[in-house]
């Protein structure tokens, strides 16, 4: 990849997802709003918002999950509708059942299971992918450990190596930071960078504003409408965040802890922000 | 009462018959129990049994009034699908659209289906017609089983058992993770009903071996003394199956050699197996668990040993000396001993310890958390009796953050109460830390000065010497280059931000 200049020309590609004018209702107040915005690809994006903002009908949308009222959802140019597999999910680890009997491979190679009829059997080279997968995400000495003998960080990592293994372009997190201590946080955030690194688009819900800026190449605030896409210098800005949180007075104060941390980062280096 | 004694009379030599349909039973029955119990559907399935009481009489009355004559066994099983299939789907119904929730709706749903049978049957009306052994329903019997039943089982058992194999893939993955399912494409709606579907078919097959009450036990148990046994969905099956075979067999001998029925004791030997599981299984038994326990070393025993190598006099401590000043069993300090051994925490020479680099850093931070919790305590007006005591409590509560705070509450204190000296955190993992925590005789380099710390003559990039501190360790001392000090109180102090530099 040696060579592409790493200016607007590389960021201006190709979108990921490309949503035009969704809404989304399950009674009579929708949950998303006349949605327009076109996600960039091989970028970390951070959803966020306040709670029952839509975040969770966001992510539904881009996995095909919910009919839209109005507008449409593409991934990579198609309609979701019609693309299964090309969106991996991570779940929240909430949701999960930890002491199901299933060993860290085998989640692995859940990520194939898209890619064969349901009679056929995996093949040997369906589980090279998923060792392989498991290789990035350093967890092939816990290949044969059942997935709840995992610390929070680890079992991240399988899902992750399960996405991989997916071959999803574009994966979706739902809250992965969400309590999870803060060694574990880096370790999952390593992983993240990791995935983009190797070309993905990283969609993740996230609720913590203070590392947000830090986290995310870019943020979608989102409250029911879409209130901002862009780099976080521009979503984190005092009059917007005002907007969606409606004076929350916890939200101010980490505002204020963010506002003084990106000035202080941002002189040093990154001169050539547009 | 039930001729059971007439029964083995006249099917001497044909416990063939009794032994495949019960082993078919027990084979079907726990396979399809290991979704349920995954999918934490035990009590549907329950429900599914009784309510299909009602559609057998349904299906037999039905057809008895319609078409005369006795009715037929499919009659009466397409009665039974029927039924079950309505409790799961009215179930469901009241779930979504009431703000009853799940199990409230089984409980509702499947108690009313089989009452509703159960009056019916009682009417002079219908009694008259009915000739169904109510009894039979109730704990089944698997000694009379017709031609056609055992055919019915071995059609069930393999439609099942087929369904399984060949949606192995989406049935495991929707019980694990529905929403990944559906995101590649998986009907988990279909696969549910798949599964809801299938599990009629072998409740209706189990009654008859065990009856309404017990099935659920030939479905549920086996299942989960494998569940106890295995980390994998395959082996989990494969385990329940053999479990259920053996079950069967056992307690069907148990019935045989004891005159008992069979169903029962089918049942008492499962949950017996169960029992065993649950006591004894390698990983997840309790037994396991409890010597996994007792044979892991706690947190504080190591600290405590920790603790006490520090505080001996000399480098090298005699394992003996350590086991009279922790007050824990002998064999937990040997085994804190080598766990620290392990950890390169402590280096073993015979009888002998001494602490490694690590081993020390790791002790300092101890007795660093120590001292300074005795000397929180002591403003908080502790008794000095019960200082030492509850601060060796507490000194295991020792994170960074924590430490920190009571460090910079007490305004970096350099001695407890009892005139120890507080060690410095040497865990701190850059060079960089704040001026008030630098002792007497350190030299640093200022690395910013912040506002607080503005009127005093500190400049960023000038090395400093500290002085020792005065008026009660409240006023910080610093020596500049030019032979000038400067003091500051605690607030300055914090504010300016050095660059710790190796004494000598």
């Amino acid at each position: 990849m040696a060579g592409i200049p790493e200016t607007e020309v590389h960021e201006a590609t190709e979108a990921a997802v490309k949503i035009k004018n969704l809404t989304v209702s399950y009674g009579p107040v929708p949950a998303l709003l006349d949605i327009t915005v076109e996600i960039p690809a091989g970028k970390l994006i951070g959803i966020i918002g306040p709670n029952g903002s839509g975040k969770s009908t966001l992510i539904k949308s881009i996995l095909g999950f919910v009919r839209a009222d109005v507008g449409s959802v593409e991934v990579f140019g198609k309609d979701v509708a019609l693309v299964k597999g090309r969106v991996a999910y991570v779940p929240q680890r909430g949701t999960v059942d930890w002491d199901f009997p299933v060993t860290v491979r085998e989640v692995a190679a859940m990520g194939r299971y898209g890619k064969r009829r349901w009679w056929q059997d995996l093949t040997k080279a369906d589980f090279r992918l998923a060792d392989e997968a498991l290789e990035k995400v350093r967890m092939s000495e816990f290949a044969n450990r059942q997935i709840g003998q995992l610390s929070g960080g680890q079992q991240q990592r399988v899902f992750m190596a399960r996405a991989l293994t997916q071959n999803a372009d574009i994966l979706l997190l739902d809250e992965p930071f969400a309590g999870v201590d803060a060694a574990t946080e880096r370790a999952i955030l390593d992983v993240l960078q990791e995935t983009k690194a190797s070309g993905k688009t990283v969609v993740v819900v996230h609720h913590d504003l203070a590392t947000a800026a830090e986290y995310f190449d870019y943020l979608l605030l989102l409250k029911q409408r879409l209130f901002g896409f862009g780099k976080p210098q521009q979503i984190l800005d005092p009059q917007l965040l005002a907007d969606v949180y409606e004076g929350n007075m916890k939200v101010f104060a980490e505002l204020a802890e963010i506002t003084s941390s990106t000035a202080k980062s941002s002189h040093p280096g990154n001169g050539g922000a547009s | 009462m039930y001729e059971f004694f007439e029964n083995l009379q006249l099917q001497q030599g044909h416990f063939i018959r009794p032994l495949v349909a019960g082993t078919l039973v027990a084979i079907v029955c726990s396979v399809i129990g290991c979704f349920i119990i995954l999918r934490r559907m035990s009590f549907l399935a329950d429900a599914i049994a009784h309510s299909m009481f009602s559609g057998v009489i349904a299906g037999y009355l039905l057809t008895k009034m319609v078409l005369g004559g006795d009715a037929p066994l499919a009659a009466m099983l397409i009665g039974a699908l029927l039924a079950g299939i309505a409790t799961v789907a009215l179930v469901g119904f009241v779930t979504r659209f009431s703000r009853i929730k799940q199990d409230t709706a089984i409980g509702i749903m499947y108690t009313g289906i089989f009452a509703l049978g159960a009056f019916v049957i009682s009417l002079d009306y219908f009694s008259r017609l009915i000739h169904i052994d109510i009894y039979h329903y109730v704990v089944g019997n698997v000694l009379t089983v017709p031609d056609e039943q055992l055919w019915l089982l071995a059609i069930v058992t393999s439609v099942v058992v087929g369904v399984v194999i060949l949606f192995f893939r989406p049935l495991q993955l929707t019980s694990f993770d529905p929403v990944m399912a559906a995101s590649i494409g998986i009907p988990v709606l279909a696969v549910e009903y798949l599964l809801t579907v299938c599990t009629s078919l072998v409740v209706v097959s189990g009654v008859q071996i065990v009856g309404v009450i017990l099935v659920v036990a030939l479905i549920i148990s086996p299942a989960a003394t494998a569940y106890l046994l295995t980390d994998r969905l395959s082996r989990m099956i494969w385990t329940a199956v053999g479990v259920a075979a053996l079950g069967f067999w056992g307690g069907f001998a148990l019935a045989i050699y004891s005159g008992g029925s069979p169903g029962p004791a089918v049942v008492v030997v499962m949950t017996v197996f169960f029992l065993l599981a649950l006591a004894f299984a390698p990983r997840y038994g309790l037994l396991a668990d409890w010597i996994r326990k007792s044979s892991s070393v706690p947190q504080e025993i190591m600290e405590d040993v920790l603790g006490s190598v520090l505080r001996s006099p000399g480098e090298r401590v005699a394992i003996t000396n350590i086991e009279t000043n922790v007050t824990s069993p002998n064999m937990k300090i040997r085994r804190a001993i080598n766990m620290l051994a392990r950890q390169d925490l402590l280096e073993i020479d015979d009888d002998h310890v001494t602490l490694t680099n690590d081993g020390r850093i790791e002790a300092n931070r101890l007795v660093r958390a120590h001292r300074l919790w005795e000397t929180y305590l002591e403003q908080t007006g502790m008794s000095p009796v019960e200082l030492h005591e509850k601060a060796h409590q507490l000194e295991h509560i020792s994170d960074r953050a924590t430490v920190d705070y009571l460090d910079d509450k007490l305004g970096h204190p350099i001695a407890d109460p009892h005139g120890s000296e507080i060690p410095v955190d040497q865990t701190a993992d850059s060079a960089e830390v704040l001026c008030s925590v630098l002792r007497d005789g350190d030299r640093a380099e200022i690395v910013q000065v912040g506002s607080v710390a503005k009127s005093t003559n500190l400049q960023a990039g000038a090395l400093i010497e500290m002085g020792p501190r005065l008026e009660n360790g409240k006023i910080w001392q610093v020596r500049l280059p030019d032979g000038s000090t400067c003091q500051l109180n605690h607030d300055q102090a914090d504010a300016v931000t050095v660059k710790f530099l190796k004494n000598g």
